[in-house]
């Protein structure tokens, strides 16, 4: 047989190692032969290949050393590190936070975990940035600094021998593999994939488009995810700018999008995702896209919308679904959610969180005798984390039924799974300050805020016990850092507002 | 705030130069205070204390004020201290850290502190005042009323009768409130907080018509106060005048939308008007603000029983009972909603547990409906007749509800029973 053509077959069945296998031993025999070359260079590459276009978190290095922040105050709405909290619709002002449980970063949490999801955007202080990383939060830590993040987790090891020796792109004669526009292309995605040398992969780029008279819009969408990954994002900006006007991909789009929402510009994505959505009216990645900036600026209304329209072109869009059945819930329409749930388990996504949501929106809309096996079966699906929010949600619903002793050790577990489950040490300082123990409640609340500062919560309890107690001091100063986690909150400046009135007084 | 006059600053130096560049300082410091211009008046005081190298009492005294407003209330504490180390035959300075130590929690000390002021100057109603007030928040009631009369003897203030009002009703002495409050608004007729307490504490000793009146004379002068609001609502709530509460509680809502009880109220407005759904929504919404409040979960499983959605409704009452098992009738609706669900043993045994925690003439006939609804007719009669004898000692002095009369004529029917 051809062993040429059992390598092609090999790759077209996706099996890239055995092609990789072919073709290292008769590059062996024959280095120069260019075809199992470029199938090699094609077959690694596929192994390491990785989808880049979803992958834009931030890292720790990326936030500190950020040189990119366009305005010190943005206004409301145009960044995602001031996004517009209270919106100035009627509906809109039941949807702020007060509600709903937030993130880290001070957000609404939306219903699906993307990367982004778990991004430290507000108050980057040096302090609290390490403070996450560093080990309070393990499960949410992100990479330190950008080489991390384009390696995949179970190609990691595998990095080092299979790469490596094929090509040493440092060495390689540039200028010949650009005049060779097949060769150059397979080199290229081998560059920035697996050898993850964007500085040769952005010299080869522009070679190659400087042959192509600048007309070839692959080669300008390179060259900008070279300079995005060296982190010239105004290059990057250019290149893709470009590339969409030679020809209007949704690669293109996305890419350019990536960019301005590193560059904390929301308003201007949204902009280029609508002029290309004028093209491709059905991309779900454009919608979706679009979707996610409403997000990250808490423009919920907008989201939903499109998040529908993604549901009507691919009704088993998974994030999708998950959004749409989140804010149902949240909007006290707990059937309705169900309903996306048990799509969504139809679809086959089996994990615990899932359960978990099932179990509250039975609860909720009445269907006891669902509740607990849904709670049973999450527990049983449930790794660490997710046990831990299992765990919390089943105290709400003791104390829901009114057994505050099964709340109390239901938290407790939450918290021994995940000693740093924070909403559950609040909780358990409110029971406890039930049961009338005041210490408890206190040491409670202070743990509770220690590992969360993002919660607002904890602080204006931890003030409503100062206050009772009559250490108005303190109860000052905690319900003013109540109100910097959590600017609008009415009971932290009720309570503010009296104390003010009793220290006022001569 | 009111302005007065603070110690005054003496220097050791007779030279009228310099005393009158400090009568003059002192002035300015005042001025900027009493204006609420904070920073620049700490910018002045501070000059003048590096000028003085930290003797000067009258600007460590406003500082001090300065820096409680601001909250730092044991730093403000040290500076009083300090002012009174300066000049300690002032008493103004001494009172203040006995009002510092108050707000710092700490109750003894601070009554100390007030003693020795006391001895200094016997006629002070401020300083009687801090000390019930500090006695109060310990606990120590008798003492904290014997403070406050003396205060209120040296000279009458709002502050004091609404303090001593509050000692009272923690002591649920809620007639001696009630003399108390009516005294300070005889002093200052036109206090809304002075009106509200007294409404509240006629409420409390069962004085319904005068509590409405108190209660919409403090509404006529401070229309939005979301307290106020919600104790003359539920009164107009109980006289069945639904529309009026509906739209008074319109206006707390706007004021402070995260009350539970208020949500409670709104949703029995509706239950009242007969609509459910509206009922339900607001009632789920005070039980996600204050999941702790049984008469949320007492009041849905009514609204429920009503909807005919048994389990639910025995599932919030069930929710009820854990939080408060104290209260009867939640178990003669537990009843009621058991025998719905046609689980009679259940039934039987929480209309015993009501009537074995208070006997109620409704309970009986409730008991003896469902006792005949599931052919248990001796029974049932047995409780019919128990409950005969209690309506009749119970229905002379009050007029009946005429859907227990029609009950009770149905049930006598059946059981071939002639009233009268």
């Amino acid at each position: 047989m051809d062993p040429l053509w059992l390598a092609q077959s090999k790759y077209r069945r996706r099996k890239y190692q055995e092609c990789v296998e072919i073709c290292t031993e008769n590059l062996h025999r024959n280095p120069y032969d260019e075809s199992f070359w470029y199938l090699k260079c094609r077959a690694l590459t596929a192994i390491d290949w990785l989808d880049d276009i979803e992958l834009d978190d931030d890292t720790l290095g990326d936030q500190l050393l950020d040189e990119n922040a366009i305005a010190q105050m943005p206004r409301p709405g145009t960044s995602m590190n001031r996004p517009a909290t209270g919106m100035s619709t009627a509906a809109g002002q039941l949807r702020t936070r007060t509600g709903r449980p937030v993130s880290s970063t001070g957000r609404p949490v939306s219903g699906f975990a993307r990367p982004t999801s778990s991004a430290l955007r507000q108050g980057t202080s040096l302090e609290r940035a390490l403070g996450t990383a560093g080990g309070r939060r393990m499960m949410t830590a992100r990479p330190v600094t950008g080489s991390g993040r384009y390696v995949r987790l179970g190609t990691a090891s595998m990095l080092e021998h299979c790469g490596d020796s094929f090509i040493d792109s440092d060495k390689i004669d540039i200028r010949k593999y650009a005049k060779k526009p097949g060769l150059a292309r397979a080199l290229g995605d081998y560059m920035l994939y697996v050898d993850h040398n964007p500085k040769r992969a952005l010299e080869l780029c522009s070679h190659s488009t400087k042959l192509t008279d600048y007309r070839d819009w692959w080669w300008k969408e390179r060259l900008g995810k070279c300079y995005y990954q060296l982190g010239m994002f105004r290059d990057a900006e250019k290149q893709f700018l470009s590339s969409q006007k030679n020809c209007c991909t949704v690669l293109a789009t996305l890419d350019l999008c990536k960019v301005y929402m590193k560059m904390d510009q929301p308003l201007k994505a949204l902009e280029a995702f609508e002029k290309s959505l004028e093209k491709h009216k059905h991309s779900i990645s454009l919608i979706l896209g679009m979707s996610r900036c409403h997000d990250s600026v808490n423009n919920i209304e907008e989201a939903l919308t499109l998040y529908k329209q993604v549901v009507q072109l691919e009704p088993s869009n998974v994030e999708a679904l998950a959004c749409l059945a989140n804010d149902h819930f949240y909007n006290d329409q707990p059937e309705i959610a169900l309903r996306y749930y048990r799509r969504l388990l139809q679809m086959g996504v089996n994990n615990a969180e899932i359960w978990n949501n099932v179990a509250l929106c039975c609860f909720y809309s009445s269907q006891y005798d669902m509740t607990i096996h849904c709670f049973e079966k999450a527990l049983a699906l449930a790794v660490d984390e997710g046990m831990a929010d299992v765990w919390y949600n089943v105290g709400h619903i003791a104390i829901a039924i009114g057994d505050i002793g099964l709340a109390y050790q239901a938290f407790k577990i939450a918290v021994s799974v995940d000693a740093n489950h924070a909403e559950s040490y609040n909780n358990l300082g409110v029971l406890e300050l039930k049961r009338g123990s005041f210490e408890q409640a206190r040491s409670n609340f202070q743990v509770a805020e220690r590992i969360a500062p993002h919660l607002h919560e904890p602080k204006y309890n931890s003030a409503l016990i100062a206050f009772d107690a009559g250490d108005y001091e303190e109860s000052v100063e905690m319900a003013n850092n109540s109100l910097e986690a959590f600017p609008e909150h009415e009971d932290s400046k009720d309570l503010l507002q009296q104390l003010d009135k009793i220290l006022s007084l001569l | 705030m009111t302005s007065k006059a603070g110690p005054s600053c003496y220097s050791g130096d007779n030279s009228w130069e310099r005393s009158y560049k400090h009568v003059r300082d002192n002035h300015k410091i005042h001025l900027e205070y009493t204006n609420r211009e904070f920073e620049t008046c700490l910018q002045h005081i501070e000059e003048v204390l590096d000028a003085n190298e930290g003797l000067a009492e009258y600007p460590l005294y406003v500082k001090a004020l300065i820096r409680r407003r601001q909250g730092k209330i044991q730093e403000s504490l040290q500076l009083f201290q300090k002012a009174t180390a300066l000049n300690p035959s002032n008493v103004l300075n001494l009172k203040q850290v006995g009002r510092s130590l108050m707000l710092l929690g700490k109750y003894r000390s601070s009554m100390e502190v007030l003693t020795e002021a006391k001895r200094m100057n016997p006629d002070d109603w401020e300083v009687w005042h801090d000390e019930g007030i500090c006695n109060a928040k310990a606990r120590n009631y008798e003492k904290a009323v014997e403070c406050f009369k003396k205060a209120n003897a040296i000279h009458p203030h709002d502050t004091t009768y609404l303090a001593l009002g509050g000692v009272f009703s923690a002591m649920n002495k809620h007639k001696k409130a009630v003399k108390v409050y009516l005294d300070g608004l005889k002093a200052s007729p036109g206090n809304p907080e002075l009106l509200m307490s007294c409404g509240l504490a006629y409420l409390r000793s069962d004085e319904n018509y005068k509590a409405f009146e108190m209660l919409l004379k403090a509404l006529s002068i401070d229309p939005k106060n979301p307290s106020t609001i919600l104790a003359t609502c539920s009164m107009i709530q109980e006289h069945a005048d639904l529309d009026t509460a509906l739209l008074k509680y319109r206006v707390a809502a706007v004021v402070n939308p995260s009350s539970s009880q208020l949500w409670n109220n709104v949703g029995m407005c509706f239950y009242g008007k007969q609509k459910y759904i509206a009922s339900i929504a607001c009632l789920k919404r005070a039980l996600a603000i204050d999941p702790f409040d049984w008469i949320v979960n007492y009041n849905l499983g009514l609204v429920h029983l009503s909807t005919g959605q048994h389990a639910s409704a025995f599932h919030f009452m069930s929710s009820s009972i854990n939080l408060k098992p104290e209260y009867p009738s939640s178990y003669m609706y537990l009843a009621v909603i058991l025998s719905k669900l046609e689980d009679i043993e259940n039934a039987k045994a929480a209309y015993n547990k009501a009537l074995s925690l208070k006997s109620n003439y409704l309970f009986e006939l409730n008991y003896a409906i469902t006792l005949y609804s599931f052919d248990m007719l001796e029974e049932s009669l047995a409780h019919f007749r128990r409950f005969e004898e209690l309506f009749r000692d119970q229905s002379r002095d009050a007029g009946a509800d005429p859907d227990i009369l029609e009950q009770r004529r149905v049930l006598a029917n059946a059981h071939g029973i002639d009233l009268d």
